[in-house]
This record gives C-alpha cells, structure tokens and sequence, in this order.
C-alpha cells in the first residue's frame, strides 16, 4: 500500500539570519485532502458521465484525478536543495 | 515465460515483494533481456532483498552554477514514472497549450505521441543514463539515477 507523504521538512538558512527549521505535519491535512478529494471524485464522474452522453472524446478526469493522487502519494522521498551565496533552503518530502 | 519472470512473479504472489518492487524487477529484466548482445544472467534465487536494493530509485538533477547558486534535487522514479503516465490523460485543450510553450521554449516533446510502452522503455533507459553537462562558463550539471 502506498502511503501519501506524512511530513514535510523545511529548512531554510540565511547568511544574516538565524536558519528556520519547519517540520510540517502533512499528515494533519488528508482529513481535508480526503472530504475535497471525494467531493472532486464525485464532480469528476458527473462530469465524465456527462461528456460520455454528450459524445465527447475526452471523458477521462476520473482516473486523471486518481492517478493524480496517486503520483502526489508518491512524492515521498523528494528531496529539493537550493543554495547560493546568502540563503540555503531544503525540502525534503517524508 | 522465463525463469526469472516467473520467479519474480511466485515472490509478488508470495508476498516477498511489493508490486512496485516487482515492476522494477521486471523492468530491470525487461532491460536485460533486450540487451541481445549480453548474455542471459542467472535465475533470481534466494533472498531478492540484494537484487531490489541494487536497482535505482531516485532521480538526481544537480546543477552548480559558477556563480554560487546551486540546485540540487532526488525525485522518486515511482513519481517520474506516475507522472509520465499522467501527460496520457492530460485534456486535450491543456495539453495543446503545454505542447505550444514546450515548443517556445524550444523543447518539441508532443506528449499525446507518449504510450505506455515508450514510458516503461523511458524509464528502464532513464535507470542507464547518466548526463553530466560543463559549461565554459564554469556551470556543471549532473543527471543521473542511483
């Protein structure tokens, strides 16, 4: 089973600053992820349905919006690092 | 079906590995097998823990530039794959406009030719690839998987 992303990791260094170190609690947000996520599931497939019926070719924003969610689970294990003279940031999705 | 294939799949089934561990098994075979020059390796036997372990996952894009600034980024190949396979459902109308600024900025990719055979071909030539790039004026860029 994959498991979305629980903790994002933020640090971010200035040469005239004292560095911030964020440690985000994802995981406090799927509740919400999940009441949105089904509610664009539901509007998805009321609008596929109705695209179908219309005879569109494109009917597809269900399994857009699951893949979607999907690939946003697997964003664990990301890592960005961005520095230069003045300021270091890093972000790592755990 | 080969040797191996049926090995990796009598682990998945036995639950020694995971599916996605077992999609890049088959990759990594997939890979092999069609290397014809090379010859056939040995049947997977015994623990897969070493074998799985040895297989690339993440993605590398480091970039140093002469002037101090440096970006340096690990993406999962599960999220580069995931994300390969999304471009084929992508709205017409979105991924028209997606092709149009690619095009201005002079990268021709149409992603509406991507199936998803080219995507795991993609991803198995992704996990040989190394691209190390130095400029004249001092800025170095490294694309490779580990």
């Amino acid at each position: 089973m994959k498991v979305p992303p629980m903790i994002l990791d933020l640090t971010v260094a200035s040469s005239h600053r004292r560095p911030v170190h964020l440690w985000l609690p994802l995981f406090l947000l799927w509740p919400l992820a999940l009441v949105l996520g089904a509610l664009a599931l539901v509007l998805a497939i009321v609008a596929d349905g109705v695209l179908s019926a219309l005879g569109r070719r494109y009917h597809h924003y269900t399994v857009l919006l699951v893949r979607s969610s999907a690939a946003l689970g697997e964003t664990r294990g990301m890592v960005v690092r961005f520095s230069n003279q003045k300021t270091a940031v890093d972000m790592t999705v755990q | 079906m080969s040797e191996d294939r049926s090995r990796i799949l009598d682990l998945l089934a036995g639950g020694k590995i995971t599916a996605e561990e077992a999609e890049r098994l088959l990759d990594a075979l997939e890979t092999r097998t069609s290397a014809a020059a090379e010859p056939a390796g040995p049947a997977i036997t015994g623990d897969p823990e070493p074998l799985i372990a040895a297989l690339p996952k993440y993605l590398y894009v480091k970039v140093l530039a002469a002037n101090g600034d440096n970006v340096d980024v690990k993406i999962p190949i599960v999220l580069v794959r995931s994300g390969l396979k999304l471009t084929s459902l992508i709205p017409p109308l979105a991924m028209d406009k997606i092709n149009d600024t690619m095009s201005e900025h002079g990268m021709s990719v149409d992603f509406n030719n991507f199936k998803p055979e080219d995507i795991d071909e993609l991803i198995g030539g992704l996990r040989d690839m190394e691209v190390n790039v130095d400029a004249k004026n001092g800025d170095t860029v490294r694309v490779y998987c580990a």
